[in-house]
């Protein structure tokens, strides 16, 4: 974690014993990912984030308006406070269909009519339903974590995420806030698709919130494609 | 920062992430002398300080003490993780009840009973 190299290295020397201590366990979070590059974690503490998060979840509820529909869950400002909630939900894989999680900045509403939102549009990953399996929650998850860690140089840009469990086939997307900013968009879609890892055959699609308000979503245009 | 919980915190030897931003007139420096060019130092620089995670230091944490705490906010109980995958109760069809031993007034209750204790085991 780059926000705290410089206090590491200066305490360096004195915290090694405690360093040998926390090895194996390090040793056994390797396994989860390689490229884990820490070596001593208090986990006394809580690790802020960039930004404030709510998580909402959205019942396909006919009998209700959609807006109604649209449920807060949580909000977060921590790592720790980001697991606490994650680790005690369902993961999208097990919500029903028709149902969706989002995750948006703090302020900000999960819907197209929000001012944040308006004017923006959302990077789209298109899953086969066969995904929903192996695929699903580890992309998610993968986006989620590019939010909460501030992946994006542009992040000011990134207003939330989406996860959609349809029968046709799931959907992930990453919402900005302004479909004008081009460079901004094309840089948080290059670095969505490097941290989801997708092979080369599954592309990611830039589409503005306005079209697809007025248009059937399945023929909305990409304006780009990654 | 010395007062800041991430103070704290310590890491291995590492270098310092940096980035170079080039610039070609003095009109391009920030305006503040605690603002860095380009927006964002990986450091500690007030003003041009962003908080970034590598994915690997988050997942890192997800099992510690505090990340397992359960949250004091209440999670809708459909939500809860563990908890009975709903589409397995909204299929009843789909088994077979001995329907001569229920009541018919009671059935729909208690099939729905039976539903739950059997998803548990899944």
């Amino acid at each position: 974690m780059s926000f705290t190299s410089l206090q590491g290295k200066a305490c360096r020397s004195s915290i090694k014993m405690s360093a040998n201590n926390v090895e194996t366990e390090n040793e056994k979070n390797d396994q989860i990912s390689e490229e884990v590059d820490v070596c001593v974690v208090d986990y006394t503490i809580k690790h802020p984030l960039q930004c404030a998060w709510t998580m909402w979840y959205f019942e396909n509820d006919r009998s209700q308006n959609w807006e109604d529909n649209v449920r807060e869950i949580a909000s977060f400002q921590t790592i720790e406070d980001f697991w606490a909630l994650y680790n005690h939900i369902k993961p999208a894989s097990e919500l029903k269909q028709g149902n969706d999680y989002s995750l948006f900045k703090t302020g900000i509403k999960p819907m197209w009519e929000d001012p944040a939102n308006k004017r923006g549009g959302r990077w789209l990953l298109s899953l086969e339903k066969k995904q929903r399996n192996q695929e699903l929650d580890r992309c998610w998850l993968d986006a989620i974590l590019c939010l909460v860690g501030d992946a994006f140089e542009n992040s000011v840009e990134v207003c939330g995420a989406v996860v959609n469990i349809r029968g046709k086939g799931d959907k992930i997307a990453v919402w900005t806030a302004d479909a004008n900013n081009g460079p901004a968009i094309l840089e948080i879609g290059k670095k969505l698709k490097e941290r989801l890892h997708l092979p080369g055959r599954m592309q990611l699609g830039y589409q503005i919130h306005h079209d697809l308000m007025a248009k059937n979503s399945s023929v909305t245009k990409n304006c780009y494609t990654l | 920062m010395s007062s800041s919980p991430l103070a704290k915190q310590v890491t291995g030897s590492k270098a310092i992430p940096t980035r170079k931003v080039v610039i070609n007139d003095a009109c391009e420096l920030p305006n503040y002398y605690s603002a860095t060019p380009g927006g964002t130092l990986y450091s500690t620089t007030p003003g041009g300080t962003r908080i970034v995670y590598e994915p690997s230091f988050i997942m890192n944490l997800r099992n510690s003490p505090l990340s397992k705490t359960p949250p004091t906010y209440e999670i809708p109980s459909s939500l809860l993780r563990g908890s009975t995958p709903e589409k397995k109760t909204k299929s009843p069809s789909k088994r077979h009840y001995n329907k001569n031993h229920i009541d018919s007034t009671k059935r729909d209750t208690k099939q729905i009973e039976d539903e739950d204790q059997f998803s548990l085991d899944l």
